[in-house]
C-alpha cells in the first residue's frame, strides 16, 4: 500500500520509501521517516500532483513519486 | 563595508564583532527578519559566478556599533538538492574549514513546523560554531506557552532560543541583543555523530577529512559522502565495508544522516513540546482556502481571472506612468537641444544618451507592476499553488510547475523572468524554460506592434466583433506563446538530464504579506533591470547613434540623405540581399541591427532615419512618414501591410535583446546556450517572416 492508495483526507503511517536516492533523501529530510503519519490532502484531475500533509507542513509530490512511499 | 570580504573568504582570527549568517528552511520568515534587522543598510550582489542573490547588511544596535548579517537562501539541509541550496552547502563547508566563518550563526526556526524546521539546525550545530536559534511565526502558535523555550535551549545545546514573530515585529531586539552578548559556552550535544562513534568508530576514522576544524562536521561530511556512492581518497574497500556493517544495523545506508537526526528530534519533541499532541487530521486554516484555491476546476478558473487582471494592469495602469516619463524624457531633450550649441556633444546627448536611456526607463513602470503582483503571489503563498495545479500541464510540455512564474515574468520582459528560473530545481527544466523564454512576448515588442499595426493594419471591424487592429495584435502573442510551448516539448526530448526531476514542493500557509518586503523587492527587481538591461543599451545606443551620424556629408554638396552615406546607412544597404526576400528594405535593416539594444529601438530608429532624411523640417510623424514612403525608383510604397505583417512575425521570434543573452549567459554559464539560443531564434524567425511574406504574395496580398 502507498499513499496514493489512500482515500484523501485518510492518514497512514509510512512503512519505508522505495525510488532513487535522491528522491529518497529529498523526502526523508522533509520529515518522512517510517513511522511517521501522513494524511492525503487532495488529488488533482488527470493524475497530477498530489498533497500531502506530513509533520506539520503539507507538500506537493508528484503522483509517480508519491507511489513509491510505502505505507504499514 | 568592503563588499571583497564576502567575495573571496580569507582565513582571519574571529572577531566577535565580525559577522552574523543567517541561516533557515525556505518560507521560515528568513528574508522578512533579514529587512527587519538591517533596515535600508542592505546590498544585494550576486555570488561571483551565479546569481544566486547575496544579500549582505549592516544591523545598528544601540550602542551605535554594528554587524554585518549575511541572508543565505533558503534551505531544507546541508547536503544540496537544489541550485540555491548547493551555494548554502558550500558556504557551510567553506566556514568549517576556517574560511571566514562567521562568528554567529542564526538558525532561524518556524515554531509552527519545529521538527522539520530543526533538522537544519541540527546540521549547523555540528560546525562548533555558536547558534542561535530565531524561534519564529510565535504569533501562529495557539499558545505562546506551547514550546518550552528553556528546555529546547538546553536540549538543542545552542546558544540562545529567542521567540520572535517577524510578522507582529518583536522579539527582534532580544535577538540583536543575543548576538551581541558574549556567547555562553554550552554542553556540547551530539545529535548523529555519537552513533558513528559507538557504531563504526575505528572504521570511519581514516575517511574524516582532517581540513574540517569540528570533528562531528568532518564526521557528518563523510556520512554525506559515503551515502552518496562518492569515494572518499579511494578508499572504496573501506566504505564497502562501512555500508555493510551499517545494513548490518538495519539501517539504510542512503537515508542515514535523515534517520539519525530525526530520531534524536522525534526524542526530543516531547519534552520541549509537552502539551502539543501530533494534529496530523487538523486541518489549518489555509487547508480549508485550498478547498477553493485549488479545487480541481475553480482553482484554475481563479488563476486565469487573476492574470487577467495582472495583464490589464501592466497595460492599462502602466500606460499613464509611462506616458509622462515619454513626457519627461522628450522635455529633457528639448531642454539640451535649446541650451546647447549645435555640434558632437548636443547629438551624443539627445540621440545617443537621452535616446538610450529613455529606452529603457520606459519599461520600468511595466516592470514594477508586474514585479508587484508576482511578489504579492509568492508571499502570500499562492505561486506555490499555482506551481501545484499546472505541474501536470506543464510537464507535459517539458516544463515544470515552477516554470509558470518565469514565463510569467516574461510577458513584461526576459531578463527578471531568466532570473527567476533559478527557483526550478531541475536543471533541465529549467534550462528549456530559460531557452523558451524570449518567445513571451515582453513589453519591449509592444511599441513596434503598435507602430505597424496603428500604420498598416486598416481599423475594421472582422467576424462581427473583433476589431482587427486588436486582433493581429493578440495573434502575435498567441503565435509567441503557442511556439513556445511546442518548442519546450522539443527541446526537452534532446536535452539531457543532469539529475532526476522531482517536485516535492512546500505549500506554505497562507500569510498577509509584509508591505515593507514587497515594497523592498519591487525595488531591487527594478534595480537590477534598470542596471543590467541599462548598461547595455546605454553602450549600444551610443554606438549606434556614431554608427549613424558618421562619416558627416556636408549636406549642401549632394541632395542624397545623409544618411545612406553614414555607416549605419552602409550597414543597411550591406543587409539588403539578405532581407529583401522578406520584404524589409535597408532602413528597416538598420533597424533590425539596432534592435539588438533592445526591441523598441526600432522605434527611435525609425524615427531617427526619417528625421535625418528630412533634415531642416519639423519633426514628421513617423506613422504618417512610414505610410507615406514611396520607392524612388518604382513609385511604389515600400511598406504595405503584408511586409508589416513579416516584420511584426519576424519580432515575434527574433533574437535581438543584448541584456537578455548576457543574462543567459550568466545563468547557464556557459556560451553554449546563449548562442545556441540565437541561432534557434534567428532561423525561427527568417523562416516564418518568408513564409508570411512570400505565402502572401503567392495568394495575391500586397
Amino acid at each position: 500500500m502507498t499513499i496514493i492508495d489512500l482515500t484523501p483526507g485518510e492518514v497512514g503511517t509510512i512503512n519505508g520509501i522505495k525510488g532513487d536516492r535522491h528522491l529518497q533523501n529529498r523526502l526523508v529530510e522533509l520529515g518522512l521517516l517510517p513511522g511517521t503519519e501522513v494524511r492525503l490532502v487532495k488529488c488533482t484531475p488527470f493524475n497530477g500532483p498530489v498533497e500531502i500533509k506530513v509533520r506539520d507542513s503539507y507538500l506537493s509530490i508528484r503522483r509517480d513519486d508519491a507511489k513509491l512511499v510505502e505505507l504499514k | 563595508m568592503k563588499k571583497s570580504h564576502f567575495v573571496e573568504p580569507k582565513p582571519k582570527a574571529i572577531d566577535p564583532s565580525k559577522w552574523v549568517a543567517l541561516v533557515g528552511n525556505p518560507n521560515c520568515g528568513k528574508t522578512a527578519i533579514f529587512n527587519l534587522l538591517t533596515g535600508l543598510n542592505q546590498k544585494v550582489s550576486n555570488y561571483p559566478g551565479i546569481t544566486v542573490e547575496k544579500k549582505v547588511g549592516k544591523v545598528y544596535t544601540q550602542e551605535k556599533t554594528f554587524f554585518n548579517l549575511l541572508d543565505l537562501p533558503g534551505t531544507y539541509s546541508l547536503s544540496a538538492e537544489s541550485f540555491d541550496e548547493q551555494i548554502v552547502s558550500d558556504q557551510v563547508v567553506s566556514w568549517a574549514k576556517g574560511e571566514d566563518p562567521p562568528s554567529v550563526i542564526v538558525s532561524v526556526v518556524d515554531a509552527s513546523n519545529l521538527s522539520r524546521n530543526l533538522y537544519l539546525t541540527t546540521q549547523l550545530l555540528d560546525l562548533d560554531i555558536p547558534v542561535i536559534v530565531a524561534l519564529n511565526m510565535m504569533d501562529r502558535l495557539e499558545d505562546v506557552s506551547h514550546i518550552d523555550i528553556k528546555k529546547l535551549e538546553r536540549e538543542l545545546g545552542v546558544s540562545a532560543v529567542i521567540p520572535i514573530s517577524a510578522k507582529m515585529n518583536w522579539g527582534l531586539d532580544d535577538l540583536k541583543k543575543a548576538i551581541q552578548k558574549p556567547i555562553k559556552t554550552r554542553e556540547q550535544v551530539d545529535h548523529q555523530s555519537q552513533w558513528i562513534k559507538q557504531e563504526l568508530s575505528h572504521q570511519f576514522k581514516s575517511l574524516i577529512d582532517s581540513k574540517f576544524l569540528s570533528s562531528k562536521f568532518a564526521a557528518a561530511q563523510a556520512l554525506r559522502r559515503i551515502s552518496r556512492n562518492g569515494s572518499i581518497n579511494g578508499e572504496d574497500t573501506k566504505i564497502e565495508s562501512i555500508r555493510n556493517s551499517i545494513s548490518e544495523l538495519g539501517y539504510y545506508i542512503e537515508t542515514l544522516e535523515a534517520t539519525l537526526r530525526y530520531e534524536w528530534i522525534d526524542g526530543i519533541m516531547p519534552l520541549v513540546q509537552p502539551k502539543i499532541k501530533p494534529k496530523i487530521h487538523k486541518e489549518t486554516r489555509s487547508e480549508r482556502w485550498d478547498q477553493i484555491l485549488t479545487h480541481s476546476w475553480m482553482g484554475p478558473g481563479i488563476f486565469m481571472v487573476i492574470l487577467y487582471f495582472i495583464f490589464q494592469s501592466i497595460f492599462t495602469w502602466a500606460a499613464v506612468p509611462m506616458d509622462w516619463i515619454q513626457a519627461g524624457i522628450d522635455n529633457i531633450s528639448i531642454f539640451v537641444l535649446s541650451n546647447l550649441a549645435p555640434g558632437m556633444l548636443r547629438d551624443i546627448l539627445v540621440e545617443g544618451i537621452i535616446g538610450g536611456v529613455g529606452a529603457i526607463v520606459i519599461f520600468l513602470p511595466q516592470i514594477l507592476i508586474l514585479s508587484f503582483f508576482l511578489t504579492v503571489l509568492e508571499d502570500t503563498g499562492y505561486m506555490a499553488r499555482v506551481a501545484f495545479m499546472l505541474d501536470k500541464s506543464m510537464t507535459k510540455m517539458g516544463l515544470h510547475g515552477k516554470s509558470i512564474l518565469p514565463l510569467m515574468s516574461g510577458y513584461a520582459c526576459a531578463i527578471p523572468g531568466i532570473m527567476s528560473a533559478r527557483t526550478i530545481d531541475s536543471w533541465k527544466e529549467r534550462l528549456v524554460t530559460i531557452l523558451i523564454l524570449p518567445l513571451m512576448s515582453c513589453s519591449a515588442r509592444l511599441p513596434v506592434y503598435t507602430l505597424l499595426i496603428s500604420a498598416f493594419i486598416p481599423p475594421i471591424t472582422v467576424g462581427g466583433y473583433f476589431n482587427l487592429q486588436g486582433l493581429t495584435l493578440v495573434v502575435m502573442y498567441f503565435l509567441g506563446t503557442v511556439t513556445a510551448l511546442i518548442l519546450a516539448k522539443i527541446f526537452s526530448r534532446f536535452i539531457k538530464e543532469k539529475s532526476s526531476s522531482s517536485f516535492v514542493m512546500e505549500l506554505p500557509p497562507y500569510r498577509v504579506p509584509i508591505a515593507r518586503s514587497v515594497i523592498r523587492q519591487v525595488f531591487i527587481r527594478g534595480k537590477l533591470f534598470m542596471v543590467n538591461a541599462g548598461k547595455i543599451i546605454m553602450a549600444i545606443s551610443i554606438v549606434l547613434w556614431f554608427l549613424a551620424s558618421f562619416p558627416k556629408v556636408d549636406a549642401s554638396v549632394t541632395d542624397v540623405n545623409p544618411i545612406h552615406h553614414s555607416y549605419a546607412g552602409k550597414i543597411g544597404h550591406a543587409m539588403e540581399p539578405v532581407i529583401r526576400p522578406l520584404g524589409f528594405d535597408w532602413k528597416i535593416g538598420i533597424g533590425l541591427l539596432t534592435s539588438f539594444a533592445a526591441r523598441e529601438v526600432m522605434v527611435s530608429t525609425l524615427a531617427t532615419i526619417y528625421n535625418v532624411e528630412d533634415r531642416g523640417d519639423e519633426t514628421v510623424n513617423l506613422r504618417e512618414a512610414m505610410q507615406n514612403d514611396v520607392d524612388e525608383k518604382t513609385g511604389k510604397p515600400v511598406y504595405t501591410p503584408l511586409i508589416a505583417l513579416a516584420l511584426m512575425v519576424f519580432y515575434v521570434f527574433a533574437a535581438q535583446c543584448m541584456a537578455t543573452f548576457a543574462i543567459v549567459r550568466q545563468e547557464t554559464n556557459s556560451w553554449k546556450w546563449p548562442i545556441f539560443m540565437i541561432t534557434y531564434l534567428t532561423i525561427l524567425a527568417y523562416t516564418c517572416a518568408f513564409i508570411v511574406y512570400r505565402g502572401g504574395l503567392f495568394l495575391g496580398f500586397s
